[in-house]
């Protein structure tokens, strides 16, 4: 437990409107996105500035206090839920964005910048941040930093990770550590920051993040391919990348989705195809108009029903509202929404998403799949009800085949929600004990008493 | 130090008499890499396989010699020498591309694949490989990753780390890892991956390597423009790439490099030409043809004197040899080079043009600056007669001023060819103190008993 005492250090730190002990915010922190049990924080604090993160860091550390950094808590993996009589450590008074260098594309953020804000203010001045995790709208730089989010543009953009230059985090003990650099190149000593990475808020907390910018693309073409078989669909992703043509977004819609998000967005999606594809292919002018004329091509090829290529950019926007309500639409049908994100090298989507069918109905589950078809990040989505064990059991055994089917295939268990709690178990069936033993040693050897995040990525 | 009586005979028994050199003549060969300072190692082995290397390192770590590995030796900073005598363990036996995925865009390859093989071999699939070192002709894939090497690319493309998905590696231990993943997204664990690229050989070895690649662009063309001064050439780069049109290189020449430039062949340059850029843009054929129109448009406002396209493939090819051959036509000037890859933003390019114009007054050396304007990254380097002491000192104190004002101006020391030996005792200068504690608690992890490529970066 956290003593009195200690409480009122960090009120003296922090102010004591920052250092919150009652027990509704409290249970506001005890959970994320995650389907997990809550973990009620002992305290959660809210510092406003640099200095008193690294203090209020450095305290927890003096007197063992594990500490869990939440950004907007969008989290699908259980990162940001704390661990028992641990502190909660909110970002959220900490998001100016204190530079945008036009001339060097490149910006300097502090880590509680909420995604979407940062991506406006970039497209403002004339440039572009190409990272879109599905939550863009809450979620937090830093909390795309440390779970490496990725996106709907990942297959031509990359991942968050491609666009990080460096940052400074706070150590354990409160020092200040900075890695990278503003210039395009640098080899200068170990890539510290690329193994900041990812780290789930396990190895330092980030205090400034510097993120490279890039011109933005000259045109878009957006377009809806319609089919009335998933294979065909699923096919028609293969040929589009073998014909070596990257689009910026090629997302993918079972019927199911289609269905949910038809009844909740209202845009007007055929309610009887089988799946749907939503490609959107950028650059220069030209590139853009062949681009598009091959992918149509292609999309016929495959028995597309009816391709409907956007007119103008509302419209076009529209279509990604639609993809964008998928989750929500989802969860709109049952009272749990478990959603995996099990990638799989691109060419093995056709059997991945026929793998998934298998699975649904060998344990009669309602299996909703969607996603991020051009890189192999699909999302197949569990909807169930985690109060009636019986199914609650079956879904947990369903998640286990999807990941071996995932891992048979080449794929990976997450390929940007990460590993937090939920997947901590299932670690070494991917990586191997040896990789798993050489993390342990790391968080060990930059993070001895376990204060930082404990519990999550390598487990207890 | 020696190599123990024991220690050789269990090196025997790994590689047998073909693959483990221990004569004079032998050993001299690997003594030295492209920095100029020779090292001779106790004995120099050429592994086959991952287990070669992880039985050598679990020998190294049991018996405390130091283990060096190497790949084609093109490595500009000492990273590659023996500097505490051991074994030196080469790689280029190991050189087998095990796949290309056409479906997938990944390629999979052990260390000892040159980088220009593997260029031919993808290109000739369709596919595109971006980074693309001066050295590419020789240098190998495995060296590429340990150095993290960029290229003239970088501008657009990014470097090596940009294109590493995973690597298979043996740790100082003899461990073997495997990290990262196939698939274009994965965030399972730490990226061990990312730490790897760029440690300069000191953490672990790679065995094989994972590499993302590009659909390869359908076109391309090349630009060599003149200017009369430096100022102008750097004033241009900076509009070229705030005109939101992104070249795929943007190299430049000072006066001093084009002098080196032709007298390997004649570039046919105005009178008074005392810059050049060597500007490529790349993508589909009209995108290609637009761009060179924004890229001459820009030039030309910028002053330059001629603006050439090459006009076929043959004649662009000769463009960037020359280029490529600045770096040991440097010579002219003096039979020592003291090379630096400094980087600045790349908006702070003119402002370090003066600095090197001031230096040049300052101290009377023979200065040559040339590289990748485009990333700021500037290859300076400084020719002297080393067996003069005075020399020596003055150049000592350039390279210190021209770090300071790389540093002050918010760049970094090294851009691509890493710290080695030769920076070693200026990273500091850059990376504090904590920042140096936490590296070295990384590397005592991986390495407890430092017996991989001792006595580099630190």
């Amino acid at each position: 437990m956290i003593s009195g005492n200690l409480k009122k250090e960090f009120e003296n730190l922090l102010g004591e409107k920052n250092v919150m002990g009652d027990e509704v915010t409290r249970m506001n922190y005890a959970y994320d996105a995650a389907v997990l049990d809550p973990v009620m924080p002992a305290l959660v604090l809210r510092p406003d500035s640099s200095e008193q993160l690294g203090a209020a860091i450095r305290l927890c550390g003096e007197h063992g206090v594990p500490a869990t950094v939440r950004g907007a808590g969008t989290n699908l993996s259980g990162g940001t839920i704390p661990y028992k009589n641990g502190v909660v450590i909110l970002t959220n008074a900490m998001n100016k964005i204190i530079e945008i260098n036009e001339v060097d594309m490149y910006a300097i953020v502090q880590p509680g910048v909420v995604t979407a804000d940062f991506a406006a203010a970039v497209a403002a001045k004339g440039l572009f941040y190409p990272p879109d995790p599905g939550s863009m709208k809450v979620s937090t730089l830093a909390g795309n930093v440390a779970e490496n989010a990725g996106g709907l543009r990942g297959l031509k953009y990359g991942v968050t990770k491609d666009y990080v230059m460096g940052m400074d985090f706070f150590d354990v003990e409160g020092n200040l550590i900075k890695t990278g650099s503003k210039t395009v190149k640098g080899v200068t000593g170990f890539n510290v920051s690329g193994l900041m990475i990812a780290s789930e808020g396990c190895l330092g907390v980030f205090n400034e993040i510097t993120l490279k910018l890039i011109p933005p693309p000259r045109a878009s073409k957006c377009m809806m391919a319609i089919y009335d078989s998933v294979a065909e669909a699923t096919e028609s992703v293969a040929a589009i990348i073998a014909a070596k043509i990257v689009p910026c977004t090629l997302e993918f819609m079972d019927n199911f989705t289609i269905r949910a998000v038809e009844d909740y967005a209202k845009v007007g999606l055929p309610l009887d195809a089988k799946a749907l594809l939503l490609i959107e292919v950028d650059g220069h002018p030209a590139e853009v108009a062949d681009d598009a004329a091959k992918v149509e091509e292609i999309c016929k090829k495959y028995n597309a029903r009816d391709i409907h290529v956007a007119k103008d950019e509302a419209e076009k926007n529209k279509v990604w509202e639609a993809r964008r309500a998928a989750l929500s639409a989802l969860a709109k049908l049952k009272p749990t929404l478990v959603l995996e994100d099990a990638t799989v090298p691109r060419s093995k989507i056709p059997d991945m998403v026929s793998g998934l069918d298998v699975v649904a109905a060998k344990y009669g589950l309602s299996i909703g799949t969607f996603g991020h078809a051009g890189d192999g990040n699909l999302h197949p989505t569990i909807l169930c009800d985690r109060r009636d064990e019986k199914e609650w059991h079956k879904v947990e055994t369903a998640v286990k085949d999807i990941f071996d089917l995932a891992l048979g295939m080449g794929g990976t268990l997450s390929g940007e929600h990460g590993i937090g709690i939920a997947k901590a178990g299932f670690m070494a069936q991917e990586v191997g004990e040896q990789s798993l033993s050489y993390f342990r040693k790391i968080k060990k050897a930059v993070d001895p008493k376990g204060i930082l995040n404990p519990g999550k990525v390598i487990g207890d | 130090m020696d190599l123990t009586r024991r220690a050789l005979s269990a090196l025997k028994k790994i590689y047998g008499k073909e693959r483990l050199k221990t004569s004079l003549e032998d050993r001299v060969c690997y003594a030295y890499d492209a920095r100029n300072m020779t090292c001779t190692p106790d004995a120099v082995v050429f592994p086959t396989s991952a287990e070669d290397i992880s039985q050598t390192l679990a020998l190294a770590h049991a018996s405390g010699f130091p283990v060096v590995p190497r790949g084609s030796g093109t490595g500009t900073t000492g990273g590659s020498v023996a500097v505490d005598g051991g074994v030196i363990l080469v790689t280029t036996l190991m050189n087998r591309i095990l796949e290309i995925d056409t479906d997938n865009f990944t390629a999979e390859v052990e260390p000892g694949v040159i980088t220009g093989d593997f260029h031919r071999a993808v290109e000739a699939k369709g596919l595109f490989y971006p980074p693309d070192p001066s050295s590419a002709g020789v240098s190998t894939l495995g060296g590429n990753v340990a150095e993290c090497a960029g290229g003239p690319r970088a501008v657009k493309y990014g470097v090596t780390r940009d294109y590493v998905l995973g690597v298979e590696a043996v740790l100082p231990t003899g461990e073997i890892i495997r990290t990262g993943v196939r698939t274009a997204k994965g965030v399972v664990g730490y990226d061990l991956t990312r730490l790897l690229v760029g440690s300069e050989g000191t953490l672990a070895v790679v065995t094989r390597i994972l590499l993302k690649l590009l659909p390869l662009p359908a076109a391309t063309a090349t630009l060599k423009v003149s200017f009369r001064s430096m100022e102008e050439a750097a004033e241009a780069v900076t509009r070229i790439i705030a005109s939101g049109t992104l070249p795929r290189c943007v190299e430049y020449m000072d006066e001093a490099s084009i002098v080196c430039a032709q007298s390997i062949a004649d570039l046919d340059l105005p009178e008074g030409c005392r810059s050049i850029l060597l500007i490529e843009v790349d993508g589909s054929s009209s995108e290609v043809l637009t761009s060179l129109a924004t890229v001459t448009g820009i030039v030309t406002e910028a002053g330059a004197m001629a603006v050439e396209e090459a006009r076929n493939d043959d004649e662009a090819k000769r463009l960037w040899t020359v280029r490529k051959k600045v770096s040991p036509a440097l010579y002219l000037f003096g039979p020592d080079k003291i090379n630096e890859d400094i980087v600045v933003p790349r908006s702070a390019i003119p402002q370090m043009v003066k600095k090197i114009e001031a230096l040049k007054k300052e101290y009377g050396l023979p200065m040559v600056s040339f590289g990748h304007a485009g990333d700021g990254n500037i290859h300076f380097n400084v020719m002297i007669d080393k067996k003069d002491p005075v020399q020596r000192l003055r150049a000592d104190a350039v390279i210190d001023e021209i770090f300071d004002h790389t540093l002050a101006l918010g760049g970094t020391l090294s851009g691509e060819h890493g710290v080695g030996i030769t920076k070693r005792d200026y990273i500091g200068k850059e990376i504090g103190e904590k920042e140096l504690e936490l590296m070295r608690g990384i590397k005592k992890l991986f390495d407890p008993k430092g017996i991989l490529n001792p006595s580099k970066i630190f």
